[in-house]
């Protein structure tokens, strides 16, 4: 790809995908189309939410999109330029907190800190430190994730997936196992973070079952449809922040995304 | 000898076997990472590395003799033998170990990994930041077990015997074993007593915290810890420190399936096998040709054994070792019943029988086979008293948990429905026993088959225990103190063989059949 062309699509989209191929080997040399042909775009500072018929692959798209899966035809652009591995620049965080049980908080937000080597030791750990006061755990550092309620761990996964400064944080179902008092306030956050501009990251793709979630945080919603997966419509979300869903607008872009999706 | 000589002596003998075993076991672990992480992570590496451990850990220790003869003994007269006995510990303790490994590794969340690589962890650092921590809780529970497979052996290795090699390492069991045949019974006594002290403590004060250690590395949730009265957590770990003692666990029983091994696989390990024994063989003049005489040298033994002869071997074996389970059963079903239903009972006779099981059977088969012959007693009764000594334990346990496994809501519909006595036994009890007593027996035949290299024939410096009729533990004792490769090699391969049809054809469906009927999913 020429310059010119690396530098159009770095200012169109943060991240893009282009005419995304993939298949999972099935038991028996039989394989199962997930993507044949998706192209899809994540737009600077914009909240993207995916939905889609469950079993469809919107995991697999993460996977995809955080550049742990490769897919066998197209490419995936992350600011222009072909996305080959994972980076420290992207986030992932899943629905399982995937801490590491030997390490305690602090340890384990400092593992995302380790291609920083112009950082001293110190300031990685002053950086770990703001990452967790600001994510409200201030004061766990020295704990161990088996010490930790489920709403906790998440909070220690978002401020790992963060503390590295990505431009882009990519959610898989990041609430789905959470109590609803947690989930409530643990997406307040991600979303005061996010509109926050000196903060990372630019960008937030979700993908969630929850409609109304969803519509609570996203500008634009991406509703998939079954296997092979295409674009079955985008809803944008033009409503003020923050949100209430108690609004009768709030249902209009709900019940849009139901249509969508049956 | 005055008391405080013969406690001098002991300790020494305590001490040093103690080293012996743990330089084995540190080479056990550092070998279990080796094998077990890229087995895991690599499927080729697994295509290759499972199939050879798995023939490995079939072979009876015995036959690891010659080649520790051959590595070892030829390069040093004096460090040689503490390496061979070493080595032959090593091969006790391995395989469970790097099992584990494999296992801890292959069960790590797909997340984490995939965490880690989204982090940017280079592969050399995910070995040091994921795969060994990953392992650590499996490779301290593993610990004991090993430990006591060691210490079963521990006789056999410090008493090396090969044709006309012969040599005795300082240890306790050696010293042990000189004691019972010279006829001092005290001092004989006072050796097994600090064996079993040395047990406990190590399990206590080594083991014990690792396993403790390593139970915050699990990828599981942890129970809430409660608040205890403060005389609890010394008595709870005591008696875990006993629980780590207990004898089934020396038997590997996967927690997740191995891939299945196909029947090509394992014979092109056990060819891979053959031929690094046949290359260390002819290590001395390492040519293509003499490796090839050495090959075709050492496959002789099969022509000598012949075809009836091993299968009437095997058969006079299998007899003993079946009644042998079948004397265990008598006694353990009626045992765990009653462990079950009288609970007062259950916190004394639990930790007595974890006691004695976690004591070494092979350290006191020199009494019994001493006791057998100057009695003039059928000396098959020896032999089964034997395998009885190292199998009875695995069925009693696995039957204990079996019955622990009973739902509260059927012992009260039985109380509900008058159901009591024999129709309690038949309704409730046995079938819900059944599978861990197909497990326990499963087991036991291991650990039995095991047992029959010293059952059937022992040579314990000038006195030689040998049952007389067929065995093929008895050919194996045969072929290492003749010094005879090829029929040592030979009769392995008969009697690992064996076990692997009878595991596979008759062990496993019957534990499928047992599962299936109280709808245990394996």
């Amino acid at each position: 790809m020429s310059e010119e062309k690396e530098a159009e699509a770095a200012r169109e989209a943060l991240l893009e995908l282009r005419e995304i191929v993939f298949s999972y080997r099935m038991r028996g040399g039989g394989r199962l189309q997930v993507f044949d042909g998706l192209s899809l775009k994540v737009r600077y500072a914009e909240f993207l939410g995916i939905a889609g018929p469950s079993g469809c692959g919107k995991s697999t798209l993460i996977r995809i999109m955080a550049g742990l899966l490769k897919p066998e035809k197209g490419v995936v652009l992350f600011r222009g330029k072909p996305l080959e591995k994972p980076t420290p620049r992207i986030g992932v965080m899943f629905q399982n907190p995937a801490l590491f049980p030997w390490y305690t908080v602090l340890e384990n937000v400092l593992l995302a800190l380790i291609h920083e080597k112009e950082l001293s030791r110190e300031e990685k750990i002053e950086r770990a430190r703001v990452f967790l006061d600001m994510v409200g755990l201030m004061g766990f550092e020295t704990a161990y994730p088996a010490e930790l309620s489920g709403g906790m761990k998440s909070r220690v996964a978002l401020a790992r997936a963060l503390v590295a400064q990505p431009d882009l944080l990519l959610m898989d179902e990041p609430f789905s196992n959470l109590d609803p008092l947690t989930a409530i306030s643990l997406r307040r956050e991600i979303e005061t973070l996010w509109q926050n501009q000196s903060l990372p990251p630019s960008s937030v793709v979700m993908v969630s079952h929850d409609i109304e979630e969803l519509v609570e945080l996203c500008d634009r919603i991406v509703v998939l449809t079954q296997r092979p997966v295409k674009v079955a419509g985008i809803v944008e979300v033009k409503l003020e922040r923050p949100r209430s869903r108690r609004s009768e607008e709030f249902y209009r872009y709900v019940d849009e995304v139901y249509t969508l999706l049956s | 000898m005055a008391f405080g000589a013969v406690v001098v002596e002991v300790l020494a003998a305590l001490g040093f076997s103690w080293a012996r075993m743990t330089i084995a076991l540190i080479i056990s672990v550092i070998f279990s990472l080796l094998v077990g992480i890229p087995a895991a992570v690599n499927r080729i590496a697994e295509k290759i590395i499972i199939p050879v451990l798995d023939v490995l850990q079939s072979i009876p220790i015995l036959s690891f003799f010659p080649i520790a003869l051959y590595a070892f003994i030829m390069i040093h007269p004096i460090i040689g033998p503490e390496l061979a006995a070493i080595f032959l510990i090593f091969t006790s303790q391995a395989w469970n170990i790097a099992f584990g490994v494999y296992e801890a590794v292959k069960l790590i969340p797909r997340e984490i990994i995939e965490i880690s690589k989204s982090l940017g962890l280079s592969r050399w650092r995910r070995i040091f930041d994921v795969y060994i921590p990953a392992a650590f809780p499996r490779i301290a529970s593993n610990l004991p077990p090993s430990w006591a497979n060691g210490l079963y052996f521990l006789v056999a290795c410090e008493m090396i015997t090969i044709g006309e090699a012969r040599w005795r390492l300082f240890g306790i069991g050696t010293l042990s074993t000189s004691y019972i045949l010279s006829g001092r019974i005290f001092e004989f006594a006072l050796s097994l007593i600090s064996v079993m002290i040395a047990i406990i403590l190590t399990n206590l004060l080594v083991f014990i915290p690792l396993m403790r250690y390593g139970e915050r590395y699990k990828f599981e949730e942890r129970a809430a810890e409660v608040p205890r009265v403060w005389f609890e957590k010394p008595l709870k770990r005591f008696r875990e420190a006993l629980g780590g003692l207990r004898p089934e666990r020396r038997f590997r029983v996967p927690s997740i399936e191995l891939p299945k091994l196909r029947l090509v696989s394992k014979i092109v390990a056990v060819l891979l096998i053959l031929l690094a024994a046949s290359y260390t063989i002819s290590a001395a003049r390492p040519s293509f040709e003499n490796l090839l005489r050495g090959a075709s040298w050492i496959l002789n033994g099969f022509a000598k054994l012949g075809l009836i002869n091993p299968l009437v071997m095997i058969g006079f074996s299998l007899l003993r070792v079946s009644l042998a389970i079948v004397i265990a059963l008598l006694w353990c079903i009626p045992m765990a019943i009653l462990i079950y239903e009288k609970k007062v009972l259950e916190n004394i006779l639990i930790p007595t029988f974890q006691v004695i099981a976690s004591f070494p059977a092979t350290l006191i088969l020199p009494l019994i086979a001493k006791l057998v012959v100057d009695a003039g007693l059928p000396l098959e009764l020896g032999a089964i008293l034997m395998i009885l000594l190292g199998t009875q334990w695995y069925i009693l346990f696995f039957l204990v948990d079996g019955m622990r496994s009973i739902p509260f809501e059927e012992e009260e519909v039985c109380r509900v429905l008058g159901i009591t006595g024999l129709g309690k036994l038949r309704h409730l009890y046995l079938p819900r026993m059944l599978p861990s007593l197909v497990m326990g027996c499963l087991v036991a035949m291991g650990g039995g088959w095991n047992t029959l290299v010293v059952a059937e024939r022992i040579v314990l410096e000038d006195f030689v225990w040998d049952v007389g009729n067929p065995g093929i533990g008895r050919i194996l004792s045969i072929a290492v103190s003749m010094g005879d490769i090829p029929l040592l090699v030979a009769s392995t391969i008969w009697m690992a063989g064996f076990i692997a049809i009878l595991n596979r054809l008759f062990w496993r469906r019957l534990y499928e059949k047992a599962a299936e009927l109280v709808g245990v999913a394996r």
